[in-house]
């Protein structure tokens, strides 16, 4: 018998069908069915200046925007030749990191009420506003950042921030190990999650899952170590990593990636106070330098020619291994944007975690793979 | 690995079928392919050179011509792959990389979709995003993003 559990449903965080067929309350097939959300993103891309289409990365992912707005800007810088101020970078890894840290936690908040601890989801969200009080600080928005631009970021960080930030740090570190202690210190959580929705290695690679999936099934592979961009080849940090592949395991690998990324964002704290400058290039054609080109403007508007190129970027996200393509045949509109989702990937692998465990269990597996639809239907 | 080593390694293999290997930035390299050596030199690419990860497929309309390309990665290498081939617009079709890749599937799906690449031996060529019967490619570029008439969903009788 086919079950539709969806579009409406607690289990569902955002608008997809997760059609499984039962025996009894076994799992033998899966079939999600997804494109609830699909907005044409790549589509509407096309019709967009560069620095237009950052405004959408925020609405591709909801609660990782700034690591999708850099995803795309390093794409298109590398599409459009543009060289990046090195404080710009080191801004970029930290929004990556602290966006990391609000989407982990956002991640935290909706399992754990998935599989029925509703106290831990009150504290959850409440850390999670401290991160976007701090991106408040500097982009003015607390979800719709819009804040890169080809060529570096719109403003530099207000006075202060550092010292904010290190307070906010130093507060939620002990907080992490609140959440272990009400999750993994309770049995029922235990008795949930253990043993549920396992996946080796050589699976996720065949079907294409990445990021904290990947990493509890013993690989650690991760993009910032193998592949640094930004900065990344310039901080220390460790590469969390479990063996069992279960949902727990991938528990614990978000939560210590949680506390590495404490720590990436503290080394770049100092290495911003240390190091002030300029946070967007200077030599920038008028219509893309510009933060806010006006309307009409002499450049923007017109139909300008730019070199040729083909830009393509991959950056770790919270959810795992994201790309962009971005070509650019030198009007002023990119010809084609193509994103690859690592929620997409990871979703459609849902046959080989779910066939052979129990419809009870479809929350907790599904819970643990984070997905965010938002990406997934673009 | 360097894009004349990748040149050697598959010029061997698929002879005047392999087009060009060109330099790109933050890769291996970019292969350029005739569409009648798509599998053979997937399954080379996967199980010869080791990029057992398949990250993206997607699809370019060039409007006289398509292009799909592929992005796979290495872990022994640490490095992406782009592969790409042209398909004619008037005869969209390409092998399915799933037989060789499992990751392929739903790439595919959507490549075939939002493009209109149809994949010859693909287990599962359904639309993903999109509601099924609908009637457009949207990632085509006769498809235009200004024509009030279009915003109407048509579908076909299903």
């Amino acid at each position: 018998m086919w079950v539709n559990m969806g579009p409406q449903h607690p289990m569902t965080h955002g608008l997809w069908n997760l059609k499984v067929r039962i025996d009894g309350e076994i799992i033998v097939d899966a079939d999600p069915e997804m494109g609830y959300l699909h907005r044409g993103i790549e589509k509407i891309s096309e019709d967009r200046h560069y620095n237009e289409v950052v405004t959408l990365m925020d609405r591709t992912c909801y609660v990782a925007g700034l690591s999708w707005e850099t995803l795309y800007i390093t794409a298109a810088e590398a599409a459009l030749h543009i060289e990046v101020p090195e404080r710009a970078r080191w801004i970029r890894m930290l929004t990556d990191e602290l966006q990391r840290i609000g989407s982990h936690v956002m991640w935290y908040a909706a399992f754990v009420q998935d599989i029925g601890l509703m106290t831990p989801f009150l504290y959850g969200m409440r850390d999670r506003d401290l991160i976007l009080d701090l991106f408040q600080s500097f982009t003015g928005a607390r979800m719709t950042y819009e804040y890169n631009r080809v060529g570096g970021v719109r403003n530099d960080l207000p006075n202060g921030f550092t010292d904010r930030a290190r307070k906010v740090m130093d507060w939620l570190m002990p907080r992490f190990d609140e959440y272990d202690a009400l999750c993994l210190g309770s049995d029922i959580f235990h008795r949930r999650c253990d043993d549920l929705g396992r996946l080796s290695a050589t699976e996720c690679i065949d079907l294409g899952i990445t990021g904290p999936m990947l990493r509890s099934a013993g690989l650690a592979r991760d993009l910032r170590k193998d592949r640094p961009y930004h900065r990344y080849d310039q901080v220390d940090f460790d590469v969390a990593t479990a063996t069992a592949g279960d949902v727990t395991a991938r528990y614990l690998v978000r939560m210590e990636e949680l506390r590495q990324s404490v720590r990436i964002v503290r080394q770049c704290l100092d290495w911003l106070d240390k190091h002030p400058g300029s946070v967007l290039a200077q030599e920038l054609p008028r219509w893309l330098g510009a933060p806010y080109a006006p309307v009409g403007a002499e450049g923007y508007l017109l139909k300008r020619r730019y070199p040729s190129g083909t830009g393509f970027s991959a950056v770790e996200e919270p959810h795992g291994e994201a790309q962009a393509y971005v070509v650019n045949t030198g009007g002023e509109h990119p010809y084609r944007v193509k994103f690859r989702s690592p929620v997409f990937a990871n979703m459609s692998g849902a046959k080989s975690y779910l066939v052979g465990y129990h419809v009870a269990d479809i929350p907790p597996i599904m819970g643990s793979v984070d997905i965010c639809v938002g990406e997934v239907d673009r | 690995m360097k894009p004349e080593e990748l040149k050697d390694n598959l010029a061997e293999l698929l002879g005047p079928r392999l087009l060009a290997v060109e330099p790109f930035a933050g890769m291996a390299g970019r292969v350029r392919f005739e569409r009648t050596a798509a599998l053979e030199l997937f399954r080379h690419v996967r199980e010869v050179l080791g990029y057992r990860h398949l990250s993206m497929v997607g699809g370019i309309d060039w409007v006289d011509h398509r292009e799909v390309f592929y992005v796979a990665w290495s872990d022994e290498r640490k490095e992406y792959v782009l592969l790409s081939t042209d398909v004619p617009a008037d005869d969209p079709h390409l092998e399915s990389a799933a037989p060789v890749w499992t990751a392929a599937v739903w790439h595919e799906r959507e490549a075939f979709e939002l493009v209109g690449i149809l994949f010859d031996h693909h287990p599962d060529l359904r639309r993903l995003l999109t509601p099924e019967g609908y009637a457009f490619h949207p990632l085509l570029r006769s498809f235009k993003l200004h024509e009030p008439e279009d915003l109407e969903v048509k579908t076909r009788n299903v």
